[in-house]
């Protein structure tokens, strides 16, 4: 079941991206493509089987994971600094992009590779699982390492949300509106992945569909405003032969 | 509020005895499939008693007044007040008659003739009407009396429609003739109303210069309000796209 969401999740990520391919190739909002293309690589870092082998080729020592962290901060920072912009969020845009932000990222980044670094890392295994159940430190190790991780990814979210909120209430197109409502929803489905500690080990399937649920949202509404650009591109172009004519 | 179907066949009975329903929708120029669904539902449009009554030079409010719903259309018509007539001037010409003032030096001394107003309703028909006839407490009258939303009813108003349920309670709830909503929302003409031919031209003349600049003043901050906000919202939905598309 867990399989097939994020098979699925990665043919959508994947999907769009090569989508993408032609109007990053005209120069336009390229940095949607990366974003697109990073949340696929992340999405591919976290199945198992690719996870493996991935990590195998960069020896074996889990290094993947710490590049899926990257992956995701670095994609999570475009996103917020496009949707912000994009939705004239300027107290947003500047909290991502100012001291706090930057300082932010700094700090769990750091906090991300030191924590790596004291880990005993070796034997490769999505999600840490194997490292986790080495000793009790590692457990600990693990989940501070998690922690940080989820913690910028809910930083940003968080400050994108009332943006979010406003522009569904707003008078934008229904389609842009219908996207804020995806966004806001994957921001508060990354936020609540920091309360991913306290959830009892049984519901631990939770986890997944709320990460899965995340991404899902956030691809479907960045594809969902783009869907109505091009409606309104058509439009416009349909209007403008009229009076042409 | 729609017509029943049993009612509006009896009225057909009365006007014309011996038509098919084919007969009917050939001379009123009502789509056959249209009136077909309706007397199916058992629900017909006011709108197409307007038709019809037209096709068999009927009065299309006395043909209404003979509906239980639509009552107090019938009898003698109630000559409209004065400021309902100007408010069923369109804001430009409103504006051209303001210029055509002497109060407005030699502007616009030379022109002949003024140019005859432009027939009822304009493109903020509705609200103007409204607005002329309320003494503060009318919409709060209208949604007591219907059960309306009072959002619903703004909504409306701000769309420029009204059904025709609301706007005959609405010239009930201010005390001024019943039709004139209706006129408003262009269902009926001045004309079919009972409206004196030249009423709304005399009931512009009758404004002295500072009451006619104030209500062209008025018109133009509440059409500058509806552009600019079209404007803001073209503005974000442009950002938008500029980031997101």
């Amino acid at each position: 079941m867990i399989e097939i969401l994020q098979w699925t999740t990665l043919a959508v990520c994947g999907l769009v991206a090569v989508a993408r391919i032609p109007e990053a190739l005209k120069g336009r909002n390229t940095s949607l493509f990366y974003i697109f293309a990073l949340m696929a690589l992340a999405i591919l870092l976290s199945i198992e089987k690719p996870y493996v082998a991935i990590d195998q080729a960069m020896g074996g020592i889990n290094m993947a994971n710490l590049l899926l962290r990257f992956v995701i901060f670095g994609a999570i920072f475009f996103l917020g600094i496009r949707i912000s912009k994009a939705f004239g969020a300027t107290g947003a845009y500047r909290l991502i992009t100012g001291r706090t932000g930057r300082l932010a990222l700094l700090i769990f980044s750091a906090l991300v590779v030191v924590v790596f670094l004291l880990m005993d890392t070796a034997g490769s295994s999505a999600g840490l699982v194997s490292v986790s159940g080495k000793d009790p430190r590692n457990y600990a190790l693990v989940e501070y390492y998690g922690a940080a991780g989820r913690a910028y990814p809910a930083f940003v979210s968080l400050v994108l949300l009332p943006a979010m909120t406003r522009a569904v209430a707003g008078r934008l197109p229904v389609l842009v509106r219908i996207a804020a409502g995806l966004l806001g929803l994957g921001g508060v489905a990354i936020a609540f992945s920091l309360l991913f500690p306290v959830i009892p080990p049984e519901l631990g399937a939770l986890e997944f569909v709320v990460n899965y649920t995340a991404v899902l949202c956030f691809v479907l509404g960045l594809a969902l405003i783009w869907a109505a650009r091009i409606r309104q591109d058509k439009r416009a172009g349909s209007t403008s032969s009229f009076t042409e004519k | 509020m729609t017509l029943s179907a049993k009612a509006f066949q009896r009225w057909l009975q009365g006007i014309a005895p011996d038509a098919s329903t084919a007969d009917v929708c050939r001379v009123s120029g009502i789509k056959r499939t249209t009136l077909a669904q309706q007397l199916v539902r058992g629900k017909v449009s006011v709108s197409t008693v307007v038709s019809i009554s037209r096709a068999y030079n009927i009065n299309p409010v006395s043909a209404l007044g003979e509906f239980e719903a639509y009552r107090v259309l019938a009898g003698p018509p109630q000559p409209p007040t004065r400021c309902e007539l100007v408010s069923q001037v369109s804001t430009a010409d409103l504006l051209r008659a303001v210029l055509a003032r002497p109060a407005m030096g030699a502007f616009g001394r030379e022109e002949a003739a003024p140019a005859p107003l432009s027939p009822a309703p304009h493109a903020t028909s509705v609200k103007n009407w409204v607005d002329a006839i309320d003494d503060g407490e009318v919409r709060h009258r209208v949604s007591a009396a219907t059960g309306i939303a009072p959002q619903n009813y703004s909504a409306q108003l701000t769309a420029n429609r009204l059904t025709p349920e609301l706007a005959v309670a609405t010239a009930l709830a201010a005390g001024v003739g019943p039709a004139g909503g209706l006129v408003a929302t262009g269902l009926v003409t001045e004309e079919e109303a009972g409206w004196p031919p030249g009423a709304r031209q005399d009931a512009l003349d009758s404004m002295s210069d500072g009451d006619l600049t104030a209500l062209a003043g008025d018109r133009l901050q509440a059409l500058g309000k509806v552009l600019r906000r079209q404007e803001q919202d073209q503005a974000q939905t442009e950002k938008i796209w500029e980031n997101l598309g």
